[in-house]
């Protein structure tokens, strides 16, 4: 890091600092030996005169540290020309380095972020008629709840989640909230809530006993050194009968099918019987008339042969 | 009823079809698509991921291992009966199961209620189609197979929205509803007699007999051989994709390639059963040897075209051999035998099937990839295709220009001259 900027001329405590009248804003000597402790983040944009969009450049904090940001601004016209400011949200904030070499001109701005005032965006401006601007948004690690709704049945126990992957909280409370109005869970009012917090980077709420009225959004909040977050997480209840009625819905069709297939059975084999039970009988027809030599059936076959003659 | 020489091969034929179709896809599409609740069964129970995909291996085991009991009790009261106590089992396992409170719980329920309902419907079911078809017999086998793979397709939605909305209860006590209409698919099977049925005799006569048959034995060593190596890429090529830094959606792109080229295979083959004349077995053998030649090939190709290429080559000859695989059956023992013939076979290939993906995923973790066990897979398939080569008729190309008549039919005359023989001398 150093050797990239090692042609920049770090300006030494001797130059007049001049206090601050906001008092967000830390003065930067005082700062720099009172923290040396904390480690460094260098965060750098870059931006020339025909950028379009203004540059942004995202930054999660955790943890006071002492920050570094440099923007380099590329530039055809006379670097000793352009206007360089920077400023924290709409504040205009002093203190800061200035170093060109051949087009290109670094503006850098060191500061120490120790709690929550110190958060917020941070830009260089170069120019003055076609202002480019670049911005470094500081910003607390984000928790992480379950994004689709949890589902749950009645006299269930559930446990919902928060987690924080790179971070450890301070502390974490939990709200459930009807409608817009959040409500803080009260742990010692009964067995029905309890709060897990063995481990630090997650939090977990364990419900008991559940009831159609605990459905809703429940909040958790991690309260970090550098902010607070948010996160919510979403409990539906159902009761037994929800999946109960399209079971039994199948069921019955089942039942329907099955019926039907086997009363088709039965009948186009009823149907079957009677065309072989016609048949039999025109056969036993035929071998009685075959077989005889009786003067009783002779009447038939005259009957016959009537009929065949017709 | 009347017995009936030859198979219907067609009317009431095709209605098994459906059946099969629909039974294929509510054993095989579920127990494929079970990784839904599987990852909502980690959580819930807090277990470890080896511990609940004990499951799934529970039910396919006592799915396999249990097919001679459902061959048998089908040889003796018809598939019918069978097939839907199966059902009922099924159903009333997972029905158990979305009240599970622990792991073992969901062992004992879906593991062994709804496996033993699965034993007494798949096989079954495969059997009668057998014996309902003889010139149509592959295609129809193929065609009640495509359903493994179109219900994978739509099952693991199906399910993923089931859970979403009702949870992984509410969606089992649904499963265990859709799981019912094997009962339905039972009742379609119209029990068929052949003429020769009683020459063959009960469970007991046919099990000693097909014991006896050397090319039965023969052909059960050679499916087994082929199990170990089928199931392996299955498995495991997901996981040799990534080893070779494929990106997950393209890896899962890949897969469905594989599927859909599976079912082609399937159709095709079946359709090519038929028409194409010899002994089954011949065809048998090409899909075989394609299929480990495709596997073993598999470590060489690095480029994603080549990937592709296999793929598609796996797929479908993997798919072609199971039509034939089935139909092979009937040629060498007969329809009268078919029921405890496919419960044996089942069973025995089962072990196959078990071993193939554990001895990969050693070799896997001795060799640092899959090379080896792509190749291994590769040479069991080779291996049994080589064994089919001893079955009868395969080898002569001269004599059988038309399919061989049912060896069943010849045993039948042989039992009936026998039997008229013994009444005269009475």
């Amino acid at each position: 890091m150093m050797t990239k900027y090692s042609n920049l001329s770090l300006e030494t405590p001797d130059i007049s600092l001049t206090a601050s009248p906001f008092t967000s804003l830390p003065i930067r000597e005082e700062m720099m030996t009172k923290y040396s402790n904390l480690s460094l983040e260098s965060h750098n944009i870059s931006l020339t005169e025909h950028s379009r969009v203004p540059v942004e450049k995202n930054i999660t904090l955790e943890r006071p540290s002492n920050i570094q940001l440099t923007c380099q601004f590329t530039t055809h016209k006379d670097v000793n020309s352009v206007n360089v400011t920077w400023k924290k949200g709409d504040e205009l904030l002093q203190n800061y380095l200035l170093n060109a070499t051949g087009n290109i001109l670094y503006a850098q701005y060191m500061f120490t972020i120790i709690n929550s005032e110190q958060m917020g965006s941070y830009s260089c401006l170069f120019g003055e008629e076609k202002e480019q601007r670049g911005t470094f948004h500081f910003k607390v690690p984000e928790i992480h709840g379950k994004n689709k709704p949890l589902v749950t049945y009645v006299r269930d126990t559930t446990v919902l989640i928060c987690k924080c992957q790179h971070c450890s909280p301070l502390n974490w409370t939990w709200y459930s909230s009807n409608g817009s109005i959040q409500v803080p869970i009260d742990v010692q009012m009964s067995d029905k809530y309890v709060i897990d917090g063995t481990s630090a980077t997650e939090t977990r709420l364990k419900i008991t006993q559940l009831s159609e009225g605990d459905q809703g959004s429940y909040w958790c909040r991690a309260a970090l050194r550098l902010g607070e977050r948010e996160e919510r997480v979403e409990l539906v209840v159902l009761s037994y009968l929800v999946p109960l009625k399209p079971f039994l819905g199948i069921v019955a069709e089942v039942v329907i099918l099955v019926a039907i297939i086997l009363f088709y059975e039965t009948y186009t084999q009823k149907k079957k019987k009677h065309i072989d039970d016609g048949k039999e009988f025109e056969q036993v027809e035929q071998l009685k008339s075959d077989d005889s030599n009786g003067v009783e059936n002779n009447a038939p076959r005259h009957r016959k042969n009537e009929s065949v003659s017709q | 009823m009347a017995r009936r020489a030859e198979p219907p091969d067609g009317g009431w034929g095709w209605m098994v079809v459906l059946s099969a179709f629909f039974q294929s896809a509510l054993v095989f599409g579920v127990l494929r698509s079970f990784g839904v609740f599987f990852v909502e069964l980690v959580a819930a129970f807090q277990e470890q991921a080896a511990r609940v995909s004990w499951i799934a291996s529970i039910g396919i085991a006592v799915q396999q291992f249990g097919s001679p009991v459902g061959s048998t009790l089908s040889t003796k009261y018809g598939p019918r009966p069978v097939v839907m106590a199966g059902g009922v089992l099924a159903a009333s396992g997972m029905l158990l199961a979305s009240f599970a409170t622990s792991l073992t719980h969901l062992y004992l329920s879906i593991g062994l209620l709804s496996g033993s309902g699965w034993a007494l419907t798949f096989t079954p079911t495969l059997a009668c189609l057998s014996r309902y078809f003889s010139r149509r017999r592959s295609l129809a086998t193929g065609l009640a197979l495509t359903g493994v793979g179109l219900s994978s397709f739509a099952f693991a939605p199906l399910f993923q929205w089931l859970v979403s909305r009702y949870a992984w209860r509410g969606g089992l006590l649904l499963v265990s509803a859709l799981s019912l209409h094997l009962v339905a698919c039972g009742a379609l099977l119209r029990p068929l007699s052949l003429t020769e049925d009683p020459a063959v005799g009960g469970p007991g006569a046919q099990l000693t007999s097909l014991l006896r048959h050397g090319p039965f034995l023969r052909y059960t060593l050679a499916l087994t051989l082929i199990n170990t190596g089928y199931f392996i890429p299955y498995v495991h090529l997901m996981a040799h994709l990534q080893d070779l830094d494929w990106e997950p959606l393209s890896a899962a792109f890949l897969l469905s390639v594989v599927a859909i080229s599976d079912l082609v295979g399937r159709v095709a083959s079946g359709w090519l059963g038929d028409t194409v004349p010899g002994p089954v077995a011949r065809l048998l053998m090409l899909w075989t040897t394609l299929t480990g030649v495709s596997l073993a090939l598999f470590p060489v190709a690095r480029t994603p075209t080549a990937l592709m290429v296999l793929a598609v080559a796996y797929g479908f000859t993997s798919g072609a051999l199971t039509p034939v695989a089935f139909s092979v059956l009937p040629e060498l023992v007969g329809t009268g035998r078919i029921y405890c013939g496919l419960g044996m076979v089942q069973m025995v290939e089962s072990i196959g099937g078990l071993l193939g993906a554990p001895l990969s995923g050693y070799l896997r973790d001795r060799t640092g990839d899959y090379t080896a066990s792509f190749v291994v897979a590769g040479a069991f398939l080779l291996v049994g295709s080589g064994i089919l080569l001893t079955l009868p008729h395969v080898f002569c190309f001269s004599a059988s220009a038309s399919k061989p008549q049912d060896s069943g039919t010849e045993a039948v005359h042989t039992k009936v001259s026998l039997t008229r023989k013994g009444l005269q001398e009475d």
